[in-house]
């Protein structure tokens, strides 16, 4: 396969469009293995809408400071779909809240765009973000388009600012208490830093929202992608077989287990 | 007074307080509009009032000697700041009304001798600000951590 199209979203996050050779058939959530010649192989999630193979990936270790410097046209290598998926159709008919945290949006945006784009299907719709500062916020131009939407409602905070920045200051724990949700008929889909996770599966909990109503996506070192290397093993679970997206009750537990 | 009444009861920090509590509380109380820009507290103040944020959002900033002032957080309605004007500490940093800010004002020290006069009062006033003074300092610790690096 070869990359399409790259776009720099932040110093040390770009996205990809991808160009496979026959239609791309996933579902939001998953992940692919994305294998750099002669560099390496590792996950990432995929973060574009149904029809378009979207990766968006920081660079953080070898193999994805290898990707940072390809371009358009260049070769890569990708196995996949892999994984569980959020459960949007599950989700029909009910309030939906997804809390995103830094890079955990990318796995999420594919959740969103459908949300948005069968919006009939769902009741209220609302994405709190945390970011590390404005100059971080991912998909800027998207985000603002959303919150642009009367349909929709989009609340992004930040850990640090200036005086420049208008909106909230704060952890996105922050927007979930003051998010206006009705806690019988919301579910929640939650992407961050598993420390994140954790404190926004308590406020979630806070509100009323049981975790049997919150689905997780949770980041383990995966290398096989298919459940036999056992890199990725969680309990007695493997993440990249059984997750990455979880219901939180299920791995609630295991997320205190430390080292795990 | 009514108005006054209803405005306490209905802040998170005093609902379903007894209608005795709040009625006592009224005489310390007193319902104020901030403009964006105004100051409701400063660092390193004396002495000050303590805020029930109604409406409106306010910064909590700290600025460095001839830079820009940094926002540590924002506080919006069913909020308080001044809390530690009931403490020996009296520590704040600078609260800046970001927009128009709505705010039932608590005489400091009124509020200490009715919280001192009726220890029911005092213990149940003290226990919500000390869950509110925990969640907050549970949110900076996460902040602090800086996961999204």
């Amino acid at each position: 396969m070869r990359i399409a199209g790259v776009t720099r979203e932040l110093p040390d996050v770009f996205t990809w469009v991808l160009e496979p050779p026959a239609p791309f058939v996933f579902s939001p959530g998953q992940f692919n293995m994305l294998y750099a010649h002669g560099a390496g192989e590792v996950p990432i999630s995929i973060s574009g809408p149904p029809g378009e193979l979207v990766h968006t990936i920081r660079a953080v270790g070898a193999v994805t400071r290898v990707m940072q410097r390809m371009t358009a046209g260049d070769p890569i290598g990708v196995r996949g779909p892999y994984g569980t998926a959020w459960p949007l159709d599950e989700l029909r008919g009910k309030d939906v809240i997804v809390v995103a945290g830094g890079l955990g949006l990318a796995p999420l945006r594919p959740a969103i765009l459908e949300l948005l784009g069968r919006r009939d299907d769902f009741g209220a719709v609302t994405v709190a973000y945390g970011a590390r500062s404005p100059e971080e916020i991912l998909y800027r131009d998207e985000v603002r388009a959303w919150r642009a939407r009367f349909d929709v409602d989009v609340e992004v905070t930040v850990d640090r600012a200036g005086r420049d920045w208008h909106g909230p200051v704060g952890v996105v724990t922050r927007l979930v208490a003051a998010a206006s949700l009705d806690p019988k008929r919301t579910v929640a889909l939650v992407c961050g830093p598993e420390i994140m996770m954790r404190f926004v599966l308590r406020e979630l909990e806070a509100r009323g929202v049981g975790a049997d109503r919150v689905w997780l996506s949770l980041e383990r070192s995966m290398k096989c992608g298919v459940g036999l290397c056992g890199h990725c093993q969680l309990g007695g679970r493997f993440v990249c077989k059984d997750g990455p997206v979880y219901r939180a009750d299920r791995v609630a537990p295991l997320l205190y287990v430390r080292e795990l | 007074m009514e108005n006054l009444e209803r405005f306490l009861r209905e802040h998170p920090l005093l609902r379903g307080l007894p209608t005795e509590h709040i009625a006592s509380l009224v005489g310390c109380v007193a319902n104020r509009r901030f403009e964006p820009g105004d100051f409701l507290l400063f660092e390193g103040q004396r002495d000050g009032q303590i805020f029930l944020i109604r409406e409106g959002t306010v910064a909590i900033e700290s600025a460095s000697p001839g830079g820009p002032p940094s926002t540590i957080e924002t506080v919006g309605p069913g909020d308080v700041l001044g809390v530690s004007w009931l403490t020996p500490a009296r520590e704040h940093f600078d609260c800046r009304a970001r927009e128009r800010v709505v705010a039932l004002v608590i005489d400091q020290s009124c509020l200490r001798a009715k919280m001192e006069g009726d220890p029911r009062l005092g213990y149940a006033l003290a226990s919500r600000l000390l869950q509110l003074t925990y969640e907050r300092l549970s949110r900076l610790r996460l902040q602090r951590m800086d996961l999204y690096r």
